[in-house]
């Protein structure tokens, strides 16, 4: 068996054991779907206890973020800061940087509002800005005041600029949110003191192995979105390990 | 020839897997969507049972002034007895839908006793109930919600093969009365 451990065998390896994963990782994105599909919309005045589907505006409770790159007024954000990296023939888009932040947020429907924390949920969220700096194109203003202040430089051999993507994703307020999650009693109001009804109830992480999804879309596109999720996953995923142990074999002369 | 049979027990592997994976998550989705209808149910239980709990209040702070409409407060009273003695869901709705008949008819009497209207005991109470109304409107669409998307699944391919297998039937709607989605106006001095 002669066996030739080269970059794209190595690679073909990866893309084997990766398309074994997105396969199984396609499987947990259809479990989320259909439990999107199963869990009826709830009204805020009568959200029960425990797993829930609510949908409504984002409103600031006690304070906003400012958002890393375009300082716009936001209750989440989530930034990534890449460097475009070559390394022998290939080259990719390499993650230097990348965070989270939000606050506890309120989401207000026709019937009333109720607290959010985004804290440990699973947000899936368009981006809202992206730059791209390079030689002879340096980042905004804003961006560069940002990235010093992570104390990442944009600057490489000498002085020249590297090149560099800044994408930021965000919830405003009055954007429009799909949630699932768990409501459960709201640790910011105390018992002796609670009005009863909503402001007792925040939604938030659940107990372990329940769903905490926050997205700015309907629950519509959310459905799409995963249905697609879904089979680009399973299928891609599929054909991916078929297709990689089909060259590992060859590689081996077993074909 | 080697390589050729790798691959394929590799595919019919991969396939098996995804076959098991799904049909698993079939039935597990029957039995959340089942579930929902319970939970779904038993949040309008409770409201149910708190607006009850409510009632012997409300008719100890209206007898005062009401003392001319029996025929009134009786009704609450029986449809309170009605909804005390309802054991399925079936029996519960037709006895919900009597007492928020009662509830209403209650309140638009109400209209004609400025001193009762003036009673803050008696607008707490009113306020209370009102709201306890909209919520069970409320869990009783999510209610039936669940039960339409439950009925929906049994019957669809290819969920409608393991709904069989596990014996799924479908399930009735919490019904409401024409009479019942008309609001009465209440109006506040």
């Amino acid at each position: 068996m002669d066996l030739r451990f080269d970059d794209l065998l190595g690679g073909t390896v990866v893309g084997f054991f990766a398309g074994i994963a997105f396969f199984f990782n396609g499987f947990r994105t259809l479990k989320r779907k259909h439990l999107i599909e199963n869990t009826p919309t709830s009204k805020v005045r009568s959200l029960a206890m425990g797993q829930v589907e609510v949908s409504g505006a984002a409103a600031p409770w006690k304070e906003t973020l400012a958002a890393p790159f375009t300082e716009h007024a936001c209750l989440y954000y989530s930034y990534t800061i890449e460097e475009y990296r070559r390394s022998g023939k290939s080259s990719r888009w390499v993650t230097v940087d990348k965070e989270n932040r939000g606050v506890p947020f309120l989401l207000r429907d026709e019937t009333g509002a109720v607290l959010v924390d985004p804290a440990w949920a699973d947000v899936d969220i368009p981006e809202d800005y992206q730059e791209v700096s390079g030689m002879g194109n340096d980042p905004s203003t804003k961006v560069q005041g940002f990235v010093r202040q992570k104390g990442i430089s944009f600057e490489g051999f000498l002085g020249v600029n590297k090149k560099m993507r800044f994408t930021e994703y965000h919830i405003a307020p009055q954007d429009r949110v799909f949630i699932l999650g768990t409501a459960a009693d709201n640790p910011y109001v105390k018992e002796a003191t609670a009005i009863e009804g909503i402001a007792d109830v925040m939604i938030q992480k659940g107990p372990k192995g329940s769903c905490y999804y926050i997205a700015d879309k309907s629950e519509k596109e959310c459905l799409r979105s995963h249905a697609w999720g879904t089979a680009a996953q399973v299928y891609g995923g599929a054909a991916l390990t078929v297709a990689c142990l089909v060259y590992i074999l060859a590689q081996m002369h077993l074909f | 020839m080697v390589g050729i049979a790798i691959v394929l027990v590799a595919a019919a592997g991969l396939l098996f897997i995804g076959l098991l994976i799904y049909g698993i998550g079939i039935y597990n989705g029957l039995i959340q969507v089942k579930n929902n209808i319970k939970k779904s149910w038993a949040n309008i239980d409770v409201l149910l049972k708190q607006r009850t709990d409510e009632l012997p209040k409300l008719i100890e702070s209206v007898k005062g002034y009401m003392a001319h409409e029996r025929g009134v407060l009786e009704k609450v009273t029986e449809a309170r007895t009605q909804f005390l003695s309802a054991t399925t869901v079936a029996e519960k709705a037709q006895a919900d839908n009597v007492m928020t008949q009662a509830i209403k008819s209650l309140f638009a009497v109400a209209e004609n006793y400025p001193n009762l209207k003036a009673n803050e005991n008696f607008l707490q109470l009113q306020g209370r109930i009102s709201g306890i109304e909209n919520e069970i409107a409320d869990r009783r669409e999510f209610y039936n919600d669940s039960v339409n998307t439950y009925n929906i699944r049994i019957a669809s391919i290819p969920d409608l093969f393991v709904a069989r297998m596990m014996g799924l039937q479908p399930e009735e709607m919490f019904k409401t009365t024409e009479a019942d989605r008309q609001d009465v106006q209440v109006k506040f001095a």
